[in-house]
């Protein structure tokens, strides 16, 4: 046959490059293969996280080179993500199906539940009970499920009031102490042209979660099935108060996240609002140096028919992937790392640790009028209600978030977003074959 | 008349064509009899929507690259229009956003670019050798199953692309090739357009004497392929790989379900993922980000220009 | 004038999938009932040998993942075990036609549906017809310097979707933007993301993107035209505005048509632009498009969630595109005839 050779050689060529494109691809995926201990019976340990690293802060990579040099005989190589939670969850599935996944990675607490159904965790907990003593228990719980453990919890994000003394001052009126007084002063200083409260609906499924969950749990498990009730009375007190502010167009609608957000706080317009923990340094960035001094971190007040407590929003833990090549050594490295009180703080974080205190960072107090925040937020993670999540509550977070956006659009009352979140919690677990308590 | 046809009479020696056409429409614009000569208003008319349209096409890219210079604060602070600030501090405030950018991107940003130089230039060379292969059998030989085979090509035309890239994933995935650069490459070197363009030139530009005359010669199928075929259809190669090329580098969707190691992200894909982080602010070292990952496409568009045009006209089509 | 309008014959893009041979074959010989001569037997080989590789590629790439996405569509993914949380692992389960009757049912898919015919409904004659009239207007030598409107027209279409949608998104916001600042400072105040206004900033993103390069093709094809055609209309005297109607409408009908056919696939498929824009505004939903609809029931922010259902999301609407765009074909060959 005439027809050939060179056909057949191309043919061969491309299947080569074929199988160096791929071997390429699988080695330099990030996480590699785990592990193995190499010849002097040192160990590796891989560890992907999406903390911020930004400039100014200890970044993880001095983190674990400390770490690397004290301990010679467990080597840690950490890789940052880039990207959303979302797409990180995505990553971790398809790397341990490859069965090429990191041996621990960052999960925020509500992501865990799903995590462990979808069968990529490996239960650590007899190498993670000894460190138990060093971490607040709530968030030690939200590591473990059905009373196996999967990791260490890192950082929290209890719900907490950032306002500008200042301009409060001026307005005078205080930190609002009840549910009465908050409306009464939202709308004081609406007529000012001024805002002491946001309604964000791009965070709706975090923040109204854990302002509603404060005050009793949405998710219960009684025998082998799920109890759903979305609407405590927590979350019916939260509906309401928003609903008045909205009508009394006491409250901002800018999404958290977009740049109207920032500006309205530029402009000095929106002067209090409910925010996470973590949120400190982020809102520091949104103002650009504007109101630097004048505002302050307080406790929230019995706004929402929760007494004293308050709920989370974020915060995350450390999970031993699926394939997990050394358990006790990387259960070490992690009790270490999470209770780095110092460096963790600088990432913005407020530790789950108990090992020691946490400092307020410099630019913090200039910022927060000399005001210890680290001490506030203590003080709230001390108020921080238990609250655990369902298997794939981000479909829940979702259906959250679309209502909560027609909601601020003036086309749904709030209350409609705690029935979205019933509707959504339902099905989801009922796709998942998982049985609901009626 | 058939479409095939037209295209295969544009396509003959487009280059030539193109420039004859040009070169008769100068000559032309001199002597219009009267009546088909534009009226004053006509004129003017003209003039301003074409200027209009111009503006309106520009004006983005221009404001990309004034928002290129500008720290967050700036950009919501100063005027739109033109940079925060005086000319000769502008290298600075080019170096500062740059380096925002390798800093948010862990100085992955070039890696990302060569990633999707690597990934568009791979797939669009196979792309464009197997489409014109399958294009000059299909046009220059009989064989069983032929209609079916190019009937199914063509309904796959048809067909939205991007509904195929979930079950994609799945059959990557249970091959163990998801997350590997074969994962983005494989999917992208098939063309359905491709084949379409490779058929309509090997039907225009191959003539059938040539191929008997080398038979008669004694020269084998794959000789004749490689040796003349190719050499005929060199400027229609160079479409196809434009629109292979370009239909890869702007794919997003597929990268996305596809890759979860950042090492091995298209610039595309790195980009959003700085943008869907919620708390991402440097929204001027983005549109830099925007700029550079864009301009090795544009410098490949003008050094290419008069081929791909010339192609466009045979193909009159849209990828 | 009669032969200028005879001799520019419409072409038919119908006639584009109807293979047309032109092949004379490296045999002659005629191919007998049943069975085929040596050289025939060769030909046959030879050309298989040719189609292969795309063969092979089209059928990885094409049609395994089409099977398997039927396959998959009768599957969704439980949780093994029982408990609360499961026994920590996934499995698939039958389910019949449980997803297809989720996504008929689905009144989320049919609002994305709708939303995605009303885009295309906008956006296709809006580009096709802009592309067009740029395109004549180039052609009429009225303006020099034809090559530099050319590549500015045509330079955002080298600007991937994902950073065009960017670039626009913040050219939408309120804060950002020039564009709405400017227009605020003449009293014009717009919220390019209001819920009655987002779908036409969508349409906005896609015109600018791909309206040079449809400009282009239709130049293209008007540069094509015969020059003994001017000539002709000239001897009879045509003016301007019939030269445009008679003979360069006529001559670009076939690739407008086949680029509205094209455009029309293609923004079924809408995914680009609203995932971006829904980074800056929470009002669009995860469900907006039908594609978004489907890329996040796999990605699990959606219930319910997994492959099956985001395939049969991906049946039915590959099953719509498929009629209309029959129907497109159906009604374009009707009107020729008639």
């Amino acid at each position: 046959m005439k027809w050939n050779k060179g056909l057949m050689t191309g043919a061969a060529a491309v299947a080569a490059a074929c199988m160096a494109l791929s071997g390429c691809g699988g080695a330099s995926s990030s996480g590699g293969a785990s592990g193995g201990s190499s010849a002097g019976g040192k160990v590796e340990i891989t560890y992907i996280h999406r903390l911020p690293d930004k400039s100014g802060m200890t970044s993880v990579e001095q983190i674990v080179s400390r770490w690397n040099k004290e301990h010679p005989d467990i080597h840690v190589k950490a890789i940052h993500f880039n990207g959303n939670a979302s797409d990180l969850i995505k990553k971790l599935e398809t790397d341990v199906k490859a069965g090429n996944a990191p041996d621990l990675a960052q999960a925020g607490y509500s992501e865990i539940p799903e995590l462990f159904t979808k069968g990529i965790l490996e239960d650590v907990t007899s190498e993670a009970e000894q460190y138990k003593g060093d971490f607040a228990e709530g968030p030690f719980d939200n590591m473990s499920i059905g009373g196996k453990t999967f990791g260490l919890p890192q950082d929290t994000g209890p719900l907490v009031y950032y306002y500008n003394k200042t301009e409060f001052d001026k307005l005078g009126i205080a930190v609002p102490k009840t549910q009465g007084e908050l409306i009464a002063s939202a709308k004081k200083a609406a007529a000012q042209g001024k805002y002491i409260m946001s309604f964000q609906a791009d965070e709706a499924g975090n923040m109204l979660t854990g302002l509603a969950g404060a005050s009793r749990p949405w998710y219960t498990v009684e025998g082998d099935a799920w109890k759903v009730d979305t609407q405590t009375a927590g979350s019916k007190a939260v509906a309401k108060v928003y609903q008045q502010l909205l009508d009394d167009k006491s409250a901002t609608t800018n999404p958290r996240w977009d740049p109207s957000f920032d500006a309205s706080l530029q402009k000095g317009e929106l002067i209090g609002t409910i925010g996470a923990a973590w949120e400190a340094p982020l809102l520091m960035d949104s103002m650009a140096d504007k109101g630097k001094g004048d505002w302050r971190v307080a406790q929230i007040g019995d706004w929402f028919d929760n007494g004293e407590k308050t709920g989370p929003d974020g915060g995350s833990g450390v999970v031993a992937l699926k394939g997990i090549k050394h358990k006790a050594e990387a259960m070490q490295f992690l009790d270490w790392f999470n209770t780095q009180i110092d460096d963790l703080t600088s990432q913005g974080l407020v530790v789950a640790a108990t090992t020691g205190t946490a400092k307020t960072p410099a630019s913090w107090s200039e910022f927060y009028g000399g005001q210890d925040v680290m001490a506030e937020f203590a003080a709230a993670n001390a108020n921080l209600a238990g609250f655990s999540y369902i298997p794939g509550f981000s479909a829940v977070g979702t259906a959250m978030k679309e209502k909560a956006a027609d909601v601020a659009e003036g086309k749904a009352k709030t209350g409609s977003i705690f029935d979205a979140a019933q509707t959504a919690s339902v099905d989801t677990l009922k796709d998942y074959g998982l049985s609901v308590a009626q | 008349m058939s479409l095939i046809d037209t295209t295969r009479a544009k396509f003959r020696n487009p280059m030539r064509a193109q420039k004859k056409a040009d070169r008769m429409r100068e000559r032309m614009e001199n002597d219009l009899p009267r009546s088909m000569r534009p009226k004053p208003i006509a004129k003017i008319l003209t003039v301003i929507i074409l200027v209009v349209a111009l503006i309106y096409f520009l004006f983005p890219i221009y404001w990309a690259i004034v928002a290129s210079t500008k720290s967050p604060a700036q950009l919501t602070g100063s005027n739109g229009l033109w940079f925060a600030v005086p000319l000769n501090e502008l290298p600075d405030a080019i170096a500062a956003n740059y380096a925002t950018l390798l800093g948010w991107t862990r100085d992955s940003f070039w890696r990302w670019v060569g990633n999707s130089l690597l990934y568009s230039g791979l797939s669009a060379v196979i792309g464009t050798v197997v489409s014109v292969m399958a294009g000059y059998a299909t046009a220059k030989f009989r064989f069983r199953g032929k209609g079916v085979t190019i009937g199914v090509i063509m309904a796959a035309m048809l067909m939205p692309a991007a509904l195929l890239t979930i079950p994609q994933y799945a059959i990557f995935n249970s091959l163990h090739l998801d997350n590997t650069m074969l994962a983005v490459i494989i999917p992208c070197c098939v063309s359905p357009f491709g084949f379409f363009l490779g058929r309509v030139y090997a039907q225009s530009s191959v003539p059938n004497e040539l191929l008997e005359a080398a038979r008669i010669d004694g020269a084998g199928e794959a000789r004749i392929f490689f040796t003349i075929v190719l050499r005929l259809l060199a400027p229609a190669m160079v479409t196809i790989f434009l629109f292979m090329f370009v239909a890869t580098w702007n794919n997003f969707l597929l990268p996305l379900m596809m890759l979860s190691s950042e090492d091995l992200y298209p610039v595309t894909l790195g980009l959003y993922g700085m943008v869907s982080l919620a708390v991402f602010n440097d929204r001027g070292a983005l549109m830099m980000g925007a700029l550079l990952g864009v301009l090795p496409v544009i410098i490949l568009f003008l050094t290419l220009q008069r081929f791909w045009r010339a192609g466009l006209a045979a193909g009159s089509v849209k990828g | 004038m009669a032969t200028v309008i005879s001799s520019a014959t419409p072409t038919k893009p119908g006639v584009l999938v109807r293979a047309t041979e032109g092949e004379t074959g490296a045999t002659k010989g005629k191919r007998t009932k049943g069975r085929l001569s040596p050289a025939a037997r060769r030909e046959e080989r030879t050309g298989w040998l040719f189609m292969l590789p795309f063969v092979l590629l089209f059928l990885l790439v094409f049609i395994v993942p089409i099977l398997y996405a039927v396959y998959s569509s009768f599957f969704q993914q439980v949780a093994t075990g029982g408990g609360a949380y499961g026994g920590g692992e996934i499995v698939n389960r039958f389910v019949g036609l449980e997803n297809f009757k989720y996504v008929i049912t689905s009144g989320t898919f049919w609002a994305g549906m709708g939303r995605v015919l009303l885009y295309t409904l906008i956006q296709v004659p809006i580009m096709i017809i802009s592309a067009l009239a740029l395109a004549m207007l180039l052609d009429s030598l009225i303006v020099k310097h034809v090559a530099g409107f050319r590549l500015g027209y045509f330079l955002p279409y080298a600007i991937p979707g994902v950073i065009a949608s960017i670039i626009w998104v913040y050219l939408y916001n309120g804060q950002i933007s020039p564009i709405v600042k400017g227009l605020a400072a003449l009293g014009i105040n717009v919220d390019f993301f209001a819920s009655n206004v987002v779908l036409a900033s969508m349409v906005n993103i896609t015109t600018w993107t791909f309206t040079g390069y449809n400009m282009l093709i239709f130049l293209s094809a008007l540069q094509a035209i015969p020059h003994e055609l001017y000539e002709a209309a000239r001897i009879d005297g045509a003016n301007g505005w019939q030269v445009a109607t008679k003979i360069k409408l006529p001559n670009v009908r076939g690739a407008a048509l086949l680029a509205m056919l094209l455009s029309i696939v293609g923004t079924i498929q809408l995914f680009n632009e609203p995932q971006v824009m829904q980074t800056a505004d929470p009002a669009i939903s995860s469900s907006y498009t039908p594609m978004m609809m489907a890329f996040n029931t796999s990605r699990g922010f959606l219930t319910p969630k997994g492959d099956g259902p985001a395939n049969a999301i991906a049946i039915v609407m590959a099953i719509i595109a498929g009629l209309l765009a029959m129907i497109y074909a159906f009604a374009e060959r009707k009107v020729n005839e008639s």
